[in-house]
């Protein structure tokens, strides 16, 4: 499975043109580096190597430690919900890692003449500043049960991450009752990182609304559930932003 | 005081694989638009990408039609196509619909993958992707949309290894 990954930079002087061109190019490599260190499909990316145990975690690269003490800190903010460590074949931190790579390709942007700027890995974005001075970036929650529709529309600082069920349908069985077992079915966390953003987002998918306290606990974070009945939870500082006119609000 | 924001987009093919590892990876590249002088696109050397720019109005992220030709919004309804280019697994080439400067609709106007089955895999991946970016472009006030449609695959394999680890009951 591939993703696209979308750059949007919002400048203030059409004069830095030629920088953000560099700098495209710089987010470019990263990506692409992300890429070629934690591809679990190329057999010879460190990380395939790591998960066949042909190298030691000391000889890999050093984004790869970072990226799992990462891992085992979101893991543990989850309760347990998230955990790359958990996965048929090994440790897989791909989960963390399009979020993890898309923030750090935010940072290649930090030059004057841009205001803001939005990285969008499929619908997982990370983003700083906004579109200019009192018009915060707003972004749009795919509806879990329309996903051609948006349900809400949030204004964003930072990073915004939503996991689901409802591409493909509800496949995620739990293995004791044979029912399915996602008690969310759309769960979207905003904050600083997207990497944590998006763990918790997987994490708050599968414990629905129960989970929301250990999102509420953490400084600078925010969530809002989407149950399978279509109801909402959120946390207290979730930053709805109004949508009037949004695209096609379903009435309810 | 009104800001009308240069926006510049590129749609990077990165990430492909890292996602999910029981499927075939997909990369693709946009068509570039060479419309402004400076931006010419680099691709990097791991892969071919693009990047398209242009001026957009009211904080709208909308790109614009890529392609030589795109030179100005146009103001009715025009399809433009992009040029061809070189992905991992072929050529491919994206088309764009633009009406009252805002993207009506996007698609890949030409593939050639070798005869692959990838072209149906890009068409299955890809389209949906383009598509959501084109809705948020269709919406003056957003600037992005989040949302899981397109990376169900590994979450789904991560929900499912913590379930079973977890003993979820």
């Amino acid at each position: 499975m591939g993703t696209v990954v979308t750059i949007d930079v919002y400048t203030t002087d059409s004069r830095a043109g030629t920088d953000v061109s560099r700098q495209l190019a710089t987010a470019r490599a990263i990506l692409q580096h992300a890429d070629a260190v934690f591809s679990t499909w190329q057999p010879h990316s460190p990380v395939s190597r790591l998960r066949r145990g042909e190298i030691a975690l000391a000889e890999a690269p050093a984004e790869v430690s970072e990226v799992l003490g990462q891992c085992a800190i979101a893991r543990e903010l989850s309760g347990g919900w998230f955990d790359p460590w958990a996965m048929p074949g090994g440790i897989d931190p791909t989960g963390y890692v399009k979020g993890w790579a898309a923030q750090k390709a935010l940072g290649a942007f930090r030059a004057s003449g841009i205001c803001g700027a939005i990285v969008n890995a499929a619908g997982d974005i990370a983003s700083f500043g906004s579109l200019g001075p009192g018009q915060p970036f707003r972004i749009g929650i795919a509806d879990p049960f329309s996903p051609r529709r948006l349900i809400e529309v949030v204004y964003l600082t930072g990073a915004i991450a939503t996991s689901g069920t409802y591409e493909r349908g509800n496949h995620l069985i739990d293995p004791n009752t044979g029912r399915p077992a996602a008690r969310a079915a759309s769960a979207s966390v905003t904050g600083p990182d997207l990497g944590l953003a998006d763990a918790l987002a997987t994490a708050l998918a599968v414990a629905g609304a129960p989970g929301l306290d250990m999102v509420e606990a953490l400084d600078g974070y925010e969530a809002l559930i989407i149950a399978p009945d279509g109801s909402r939870r959120w946390t207290q500082h979730f930053p709805f932003a109004p949508h009037e006119a949004a695209p096609p609000a379903r009435p309810r | 005081m009104r800001r009308t924001p240069l926006v510049v987009t590129a749609t990077v093919a990165g990430l492909a694989g890292v996602l999910a590892f029981h499927t075939t990876p997909s990369r693709l590249s946009l068509g570039t638009s060479p419309g402004a002088p400076g931006t010419s696109p680099t691709p990097a050397a791991a892969g071919p990408s693009g990047s398209q720019r242009g001026q957009s109005g009211s904080g709208s992220s909308s790109p614009p039609p890529s392609g030589p030709a795109a030179k100005a919004p146009p103001g009715g309804t025009r399809t433009v196509t992009g040029p061809a280019v070189n992905y991992n697994y072929g050529v491919l080439s994206v088309s764009v619909t633009v009406s009252g400067g805002k993207i009506a609709k996007v698609g890949i106007a030409s593939i050639d993958d070798g005869g692959m089955q990838r072209s149906q895999y890009i068409d299955q991946q890809a389209i949906p992707i383009l598509e959501q970016e084109a809705l948020q472009a269709q919406s003056a006030n957003i600037q992005g949309v989040s949302g899981a449609s397109y990376t169900s695959a590994g979450f789904q394999q991560s929900l499912q290894a913590a379930l079973q680890t977890l003993g979820f009951k």
